[in-house]
This record gives C-alpha cells, sequence and structure tokens, in this order.
C-alpha cells in the first residue's frame, strides 16, 4: 500500500530513503505494533538478571561488605610472596582475594581480606612495600568496618526511596499519574538490568557504581520525561479527532526519534571515551567503574523511554473512559506518516488532493480525514467564542 | 525586543569572560579531592549505642579541624555528614598518623592549674608571672562564684535549686550576685599573683621550653593521669595536674552563656549526688585553699588537649549551678558553653573507613579523566556540527561558556567554601554534557519541526524555544530534584557527584534562557541561517518558499 501511495502522489516526502526520513522526522515506525517485541526483550533480560541475582548476587566491594583493601603496583610482587606478607602478619590466607588489576602496563595486585586492626593494616602496608620494591607512598588502601558499610547500603536505598516517592509526586502534578507511573517503571527496568549485567559478568560493586546507578535514574526519567512532554502536546493537539491513545503515542515517538537517538549519541560519546580512552588506554581502574555502569544505563535508558514506558502508558490510558472507545484500527504506514507530519504545508496540499480523487478503502479514508488539517492542527484547538463577528 | 536579546546575549557572555578572568588573575583553582590527588580519608562515626546529638558532633568537627590545622596538613577537608564525620587529609600517607590526628575523644577533663605561661616565652621571667594570671585573666577571667555565695545564701540557694529556666531568673539576680563577683575577682587575682609569683616563675621557665617544642607539632594528646603542660585557646600554657573529674559533672545541657554582672559568663548546673557536686566540690575545695596540688587556685576545663578556660575558684561549696564569669566576649562564653555541654555527655567516635590512595594513583585517574573527558567534549562537537552545521556554533560558544561559569563557581565554592572537586564529581561533570547537549538537540529539533511546518525561521526560532524551554525546565527539575535528595541523603562521594550534577544542570538552564535563546533569535534573523546549508533543510528569512514543494 506504501508504495502504491508513493507512485500517486510525486510530491508526497515520503520518497526519500531511510536517513533522510529520520533527518527530516518523517519516519512511520509503527513502536505500538512492535511493543512485543521490546516487552519480550526486557522480559528475557530480567528474567536473566532474577536468575543470576538469586544464583551468584552481586559481587558487592569492599565498601559494602567491610574489610581492608591494598592495592600495590605488582611489577615485582607475586601472589605468593604477598601471601606470605599477610600470613607473617598474623592474617589466614585462606581469607584472602587477591586479585592482578592490569591497566595498560601497570598492573596492580588487589589483595582484599576481612577487618583488621589498624597496626595490622600499617605493618602490612610497610611490609608489602618492601616486597614489592616500591614506596609506601604508592599503596593505595582502603578499610572499612562491615557496619559502615551496611550503613551506607541503607542510606543510599532510603535515598532512591525518597527519589522515586518525589520524582512520581512531581511527574505526576505536572503530568498525570499514569505518566508518573510509567516513567518509574521504566527507570525501575533500566536499573534492573544494569544490575543484571553487573551480577552475569560478577563486576564488582563499588561506591562509584552505585553513583553510575543514580545517574541512570536521572538519565532514563530525563529521556522518559520529552518522550512524555511531548505526547502530552499530541493529546491536546489530536483531542478534537478522537484518536485512538496508540496512535498519539506512535505520533509521538516518531516525532521525538531524531531527538532521542542525537541525545543518547551525545550522552553516550563522553561516556564512551571515558570508557574506552580513560579506563582502557590510560589505565585509571576508578573510571572503568563508572564509565561501564553509565554506558550500559545511557542505552537501556533511551530504549525503555521507547519500548516500555510509552506502551505501559498507552496501556494505562487505553483503560480510561475517555479512550476506551475508540477502537479504531491503528493508523500504519503511510496514515501515521501523515499524522506525523500533520499540518505541514506538503500534508495539507496531500490531504486536499485525495479529498478530491474519492478512492481508497475505508481505513485509509478514516486515516486521510484525520491528516486532513480541519482536524490536525498545529496547535490545540482555541475554544470556541460565544458570539461570532 | 531585539535590544532585549542582544543585551542578554552580551551579559552572558560577558559574565562568563569575566568570571573566568577574575578566577584566573585571583589564582583560585577547583581543590582537588583525594582520589585526585592521593592521600588519606577517614570516616568516623559514634560507637553505636551511644546518646549524642548533632551539636556534639559539629564540635568533634571543630576539635578535629582545629587538631588537623595545627599539624600544618594543607587543605584538609573534615565535614560531618550526617551523622558521620568524613575527614580528607591530602598528602598524608601515613595511617597511623592521619587515625591519630581525627582521635578527639570528646572529653572534658577537669585538671587542677599548677602554673601558667603567658603566649610568648621569650619576655622576662617576672613579666610572665604577672602576664600568666592577667592573660588569664583577661580572655577567660576567672571568678566561679558559687549562687549561694556568703549573706545570699537562703535566696541565693532558693534560686539556684530551682533548675528549669535559670535565664529568666538571672536577670533579677545579679544585683545580688554582683557584688560578690566583682570584688572577688579583685581580691584572687592580686593575691594569686602576689602568693604565687615565685612558685609559678621556676615552673613556667621549665615549660616555656619544652612547650615551644610541642606546638610546633601540633596539639598534645590529653593524658589525664599525668601532670602535663596543655595550651590554652590563647596560646599561653598551663601546667596541670592530673584530672580530677570530667565534663561529666555537669547536668547535660545546662550550660548557657549569658550576661553575669555586666559581662559575658557562662552558668552551668551541677548533678546532685557524689558524682557531681561530690567530685566538683572537692576540687572546688583543693583549689579554694590553694593546696599543693593545685596551688594557683585555678581549675582548668580541658577538651582534647586544650584548656578552653581556667577559672579561679572563688568557693569551697557549690550547691546546684556554679558560674563562670570573666571578661568574656558573647561568642567565648558561646563556645564555652557548648564546650561543657558536650563534656556533660562526650561522644567516643571510631573510624568505620580508612582510605588510602596514592599520589601517583590519583593523578593518573585526573589525568585519564581530564583526557577522556576532552576526546568526548570533541567528538560531541563534531557530532552536532555534521548534524547541525551552522547551528552547532551556538552550541560551541554555549558548550565554552557553561564550562567557563561551571569552572568558576567550582573555585571560588573551593576557595570559600571548603569543598573539593572528586573524581565522582568530574564524572558528574562528563555526564552533565549529554544533558546540557540535550537542551540544544531538543530545542534545534523543534525548530526544525516548525520550519517543516511552513513558519518563517524567525518565528520558528521563537515558538521552538518557547516549546523547548517547557520541556527543558520540566527534565531539568526532575535532574535537580535527584540530585538534591542525592545531596541530603547521603554520604561521601555520592555527594560530590550530587553537587555537580545540580551545579551544571542550573547552569544549563540559566544558559539555556540567556544565552542559547538570544543567540538563536538573532541568528534567525540573519543571513547567517537562511539558505539550503542550515540543518540540510530549506530555510527562508520571510517563510515564503514552500518547503515541500522544492527538490
Amino acid at each position: 500500500m506504501d508504495t502504491e501511495t508513493d507512485t500517486q502522489i510525486p510530491d508526497a516526502p515520503a520518497r526519500r530513503g531511510w536517513r533522510g526520513r529520520l533527518y527530516h522526522g518523517e519516519t512511520r515506525i509503527d513502536f505500538m505494533g512492535r511493543k512485543w517485541w521490546g516487552i519480550g526483550l526486557s522480559g528475557a533480560l530480567i528474567l536473566i538478571t532474577i536468575i543470576s541475582l538469586v544464583a551468584q548476587g552481586l559481587n558487592l566491594g569492599l565498601d559494602f561488605e567491610g574489610g581492608v583493601q591494598w592495592e600495590v603496583p605488582s611489577a615485582n610482587l607475586t601472589d605468593a610472596q604477598a601471601r606470605s606478607v599477610l600470613s607473617s602478619n598474623g592474617i589466614t590466607t585462606t581469607d584472602a582475594k587477591i586479585v592482578t588489576v592490569s591497566a595498560s602496563g601497570q598492573a596492580r595486585l588487589r589483595i582484599q581480606t576481612p577487618e583488621q586492626k589498624p597496626e595490622v593494616r600499617q605493618k602490612v602496608s610497610e611490609d608489602l612495600a618492601k616486597a614489592a620494591k616500591v614506596n609506601i607512598k604508592d599503596i593505595s588502601t582502603n578499610s572499612v568496618t562491615a557496619a559502615w558499610g551496611t550503613e551506607i547500603t541503607k542510606k543510599a536505598v532510603r535515598a532512591l526511596v525518597v527519589f522515586i516517592i518525589l520524582v512520581a509526586l512531581f511527574i505526576a502534578w505536572r503530568f498525570e499519574w499514569s505518566m508518573a507511573l510509567s516513567a518509574i517503571s521504566a527507570m525501575l527496568h533500566d536499573v534492573l538490568i544494569s544490575v543484571g549485567i553487573y551480577s552475569v559478568l560478577q563486576l564488582e560493586v563499588t561506591p562509584a557504581t552505585v553513583i553510575a546507578f543514580l545517574t541512570i535514574l536521572g538519565f532514563s526519567l530525563y529521556d522518559t520525561i520529552v518522550v512524555f512532554d511531548k505526547v502530552d502536546e499530541n493529546t491536546a493537539r489530536f483531542a478534537g479527532a478522537r484518536l485512538p491513545y496508540d496512535d498519539v503515542i506512535n505520533v509521538s515517538m516518531n516525532q521525538v526519534l531524531m531527538r532521542s537517538l542525537n541525545t543518547s549519541a551525545a550522552a553516550v560519546l563522553p561516556v564512551m571515551s571515558l570508557l574506552v580512552v580513560g579506563a582502557g588506554i590510560l589505565g585509571a581502574i576508578s573510571l572503568r567503574e563508572f564509565a561501564l555502569a553509565l554506558f550500559v544505563g545511557l542505552i537501556t535508558g533511551s530504549y525503555s523511554s521507547i519500548f516500555i514506558a510509552s506502551p505501559l502508558l498507552a496501556w494505562l490510558k487505553g483503560k480510561t473512559p475517555k479512550y476506551r472507545s475508540l477502537k479504531a484500527p491503528r493508523a500504519i504506514g503511510i496514515d501515521l506518516e501523515r499524522l506525523v507530519m500533520g499540518g505541514s504545508p506538503a500534508a495539507r496540499r496531500e490531504a486536499q488532493r485525495l479529498r478530491g480523487s474519492s478512492q481508497g478503502d475505508t481505513v485509509r479514508a478514516a486515516a486521510i480525514a484525520i491528516a486532513t488539517p480541519e482536524v490536525v492542527l498545529s496547535h490545540p484547538p482555541r475554544p470556541r467564542k460565544k458570539k461570532r463577528r | 525586543m531585539r535590544r532585549k536579546l542582544v543585551y542578554s546575549l552580551l551579559a552572558v557572555v560577558i559574565l562568563g569572560i569575566g568570571l573566568l578572568t577574575i578566577t584566573l588573575a585571583a589564582g583560585y583553582k577547583p581543590a582537588l579531592g583525594l582520589d585526585l590527588r592521593g592521600g588519606i580519608s577517614v570516616t568516623l562515626r559514634p560507637v553505636t549505642g551511644q546518646q549524642y546529638d548533632k551539636s556534639s558532633l559539629d564540635l568533634a568537627v571543630e576539635r578535629i579541624r582545629e587538631r588537623v590545622d595545627s599539624f600544618g596538613v594543607g587543605e584538609p577537608e573534615i565535614l560531618r555528614q550526617d551523622n558521620a564525620i568524613v575527614v580528607n587529609l591530602p598528602g598524608v600517607n601515613d595511617q597511623q598518623q592521619a587515625l591519630d590526628l581525627v582521635n578527639v575523644t570528646g572529653k572534658v577533663y577537669l585538671r587542677p592549674v599548677l602554673a601558667c605561661a603567658s603566649p610568648t616565652p621569650s619576655t622576662p621571667v617576672t613579666s610572665i608571672v604577672s602576664t600568666a594570671t592577667t592573660t588569664v585573666g583577661s580572655s577567660t577571667v576567672i571568678t566561679l562564684t558559687p549562687p549561694t555565695t556568703g549573706a545570699a545564701v537562703s535566696p541565693g540557694s532558693t534560686v539556684t535549686t530551682g533548675s528549669p529556666g535559670p535565664s529568666r531568673r538571672v536577670n533579677t539576680v545579679p544585683p545580688t550576685t554582683d557584688p560578690s563577683a566583682t570584688t572577688t575577682v579583685a581580691a584572687p587575682t592580686s593575691g594569686s599573683s602576689a602568693g604565687t609569683s615565685t612558685t609559678n616563675a621556676s615552673a613556667t621557665s621549665v615549660p616555656a621550653g619544652s612547650g615551644g617544642a610541642t606546638t610546633t607539632t601540633g596539639l598534645p594528646f590529653s593524658d589525664p593521669t599525668q601532670t602535663q603542660i596543655l595550651p590554652t585557646r590563647d596560646g599561653g600554657r598551663c601546667q596541670v595536674g592530673p584530672s580530677g573529674g570530667t565534663g561529666e559533672v555537669f547536668v547535660r545541657d545546662s550550660a548557657l552563656p549569658r550576661i553575669i554582672g555586666g559581662g559575658w559568663g557562662v552558668t552551668v548546673d551541677l548533678k546532685t549526688g557524689g558524682s557531681g557536686e561530690g567530685v566538683w566540690n572537692a576540687l572546688a575545695k583543693e583549689c579554694f585553699n590553694g593546696t599543693a596540688t593545685c596551688p594557683s587556685k585555678q581549675l582548668a576545663i580541658e577538651l582534647d588537649g586544650q584548656i578552653q578556660s581556667a577559672p579561679t575558684v572563688q568557693a569551697e561549696q557549690f550547691t546546684g549551678s556554679v558560674q563562670i564569669t570573666g571578661r568574656f566576649t558573647k561568642a567565648e562564653a558561646t563556645k564555652l558553653a557548648q564546650v561543657m555541654n558536650s563534656g556533660a555527655l562526650p561522644i567516643t567516635l571510631q573510624a568505620e573507613a580508612v582510605q588510602t590512595v596514592s599520589a601517583t594513583l590519583g593523578k593518573d585517574s585526573l589525568r585519564a579523566a581530564l583526557i577522556a573527558g576532552a576526546i568526548g567534549i570533541a567528538l560531541v562537537l563534531l557530532f552536532m556540527f555534521a548534524y547541525y552545521r551552522r547551528l552547532a556554533l551556538v552550541v560551541v560558544v554555549g558548550l565554552c561558556i557553561s564550562g567557563a561559569l561551571i569552572y568558576s563557581i567550582t573555585s571560588f565554592i573551593s576557595r570559600f567554601y571548603n569543598g573539593v572537586l572528586s573524581l565522582a564529581g568530574v564524572a558528574g561533570l562528563i555526564v552533565s554534557i549529554g544533558v546540557t547537549i540535550d537542551s540544544y538537540v531538543v530545542f534545534f529539533e523543534r525548530l526544525k519541526d516548525e520550519i517543516r511546518a511552513g513558519r518563517s525561521l524567525r518565528n520558528s526560532a521563537q515558538r521552538g524555544f518557547k516549546a523547548a524551554f517547557h520541556t527543558i525546565l520540566v527534565a531539568d527539575s526532575v535532574s535537580l530534584i535527584g540530585a538534591a535528595v542525592l545531596w541530603y541523603l547521603s554520604v561521601g562521594a555520592v555527594r560530590g557527584f550530587a553537587f555537580y550534577l545540580g551545579l551544571s544542570t542550573m547552569v544549563d538552564v540559566f544558559v539555556a534562557y540567556f544565552f542559547t535563546r538570544p543567540a538563536v533569535l538573532l541568528l534567525a534573523r540573519t543571513k547567517y541561517m537562511s539558505g539550503k546549508t542550515i540543518m540540510g533543510m530549506e530555510t527562508s528569512i520571510d517563510g515564503t518558499q514552500a518547503l515541500g514543494a522544492t527538490s
């Protein structure tokens, strides 16, 4: 049907290639028709996450579990030497976890043990410096009591709960409750999937990771809100057209698609740079902890605002009395495109032409009727005045 | 309209350049956090199960700061975050030293004074003796006047026994206590200087030498079981005997600064029974009679190795409450009252987390973050130019202005509010690039929509901004809510991150309204923006060209 229409209307901008259409905001992707792809993919990922969380949990770092950690440049230090240093200071080496963290040429030995007394910590640092033939200043140590770890975890959770409540109230006040619910669900989905990746790959969760997760929350919401702002605007715009909510969402998502892609690219580029240049080439381990979680979160954030938040919103809104009765088939293809571009001079001309040539099936006629300038306005219809001049 | 836009544009550009110039000229720089330059971070928390309140934590922070400063650690960062205290000591590598530095007990000891020296030990011996009494006299005098003195016993005691709300009553009492206070001030000052001048001279000559050495290495550690030489708040030193009691003789929160007899002083209630009045009166008796353990008749109130006040005891027996009068300023009296209150319920702090970052690791991280950040920004700008062509110029200038503002504000905050830029903060800033770019993208996409709808460029810019700014405000509000919640409810690195996220979000809104708007609106009126190259689509200043019809 698309091609047929295209040949009929030589002026239609649909002639452009997909890149051109994307660039000019003339896409006609039926997101709602494909919502099960997204839901299926997310469902699968969440299932994997849950299985992994139950089976192997998270690799919580020192700051959450308590203990002591030394990081020693390991050019002259072997695993066995490190263990002998530990045992000579009365630490049972079976409790110690020793891993090599390599970062571009400079390998560091990361030694983790349960909590130790300050004197023992100092002595071990000195002995390690001696064994590795480095200055004691080059050894990084980190010691946290288990109680403190629990405390900061509690604090992070409390902050998260307060944040979610406040944001939900804000969105509900600014837009509506169903949007708040959808946005928060999408956000939780992002965090869950990011946590899942950390669990599946058994990456260590550090305070830096927590910060990155919090950023993901912010970014995911930001993205969703921009989409919802458009939906909100289009709801008003199509108020007179009695357009099903699915269509309103489809139109909105096509309209913000380019912005979503651009923003994601703009946000992902610096993070990729952190990950590849900072952590990879220059070998800053602490940067990797941030960048990895951010990278994952940014991608799921953009994805969820389109594939999770919006279908959920459509489902919630579709149940309301206002939209329940509107059961028209979803506008797809060229009809969707007209809706997306509704109000533009090209669309107006086209609608004029098609109305003159009274051909086509009923669905198309309905869609065209929607696309006519009388109904689809570029701004909400002005309230009717009592007295006409 | 046009003039307004030009003014706004100029004002923002001048603001950005001006602030940056001031910052650079004054040499302010963002102070770097521990994780970027190495050092030790200690997180302290009261041992669980203790009763304490925020003010005693604040006092502990102050004590740690004085102690750390006295050891000359450069740019320490000491913060109370909720019920934890975070002490960041850049450049310190010895864990034990760091732990000693932050080891404040919050315990107040009452120690009899053996002798005192003036702040400058180089002055002749005789004048040391005289100034010893006068310095102590000038700042912290010195009259412990039990409200139940002499003839006024019965009215005085009835006054003091009613412990709640003595502040109101004292206003009426001063006439009765005042004469006794003033007379007693005069008598003991001359009396003690005359009576103890010889012993003081010999005693102070010793502390003068050894004391000079101790001050260079910072505040000494309190050992309440030994005779020690401890510094006073005004820079002098006193030799004090073993502790005769702790601040726990006082009733919690009863110490109040108030005007007593024309000057500021402190009143505090004593606990009844042996643990309060009993201990205090035993000490008071010793000092009042000037026995060998307390020849100077002064009783020092010591907190963590520093003598807060060394008043002369004016009575043998105290019941109910104690007054400390002297030539205090209001601030000094408040401080003393605070010390006594905290001493009544000392908190024991425990190091919960100790983190050492090696200097090399810190520097490497900073360098990597800066290089990666620069490359990231360059990539984003390239992308912007590829996509928005000429309009990307606005993004470049806008980012420069945001950068200048954020750098200046960060530097000012480092300089005046003891804030530091940590690795988490740097990450927050890099992430905020994305948010900043997003507001441009939202605006430009709106602009394209409007142009596509057949509006003139000039009209499109105005309508587009209005709609886009609405979106930006809503989205940025959410970011701000997030940053604020994190800032209030979290500890440590997360806080630094939240601060910079919040800061850059606010700068984003500011730049969007006062720079991007006028810049694009003005550009939309010039030839620069018209023509095919702009954003890859056909535009015209007046919108006469029908868009879909060409090509």
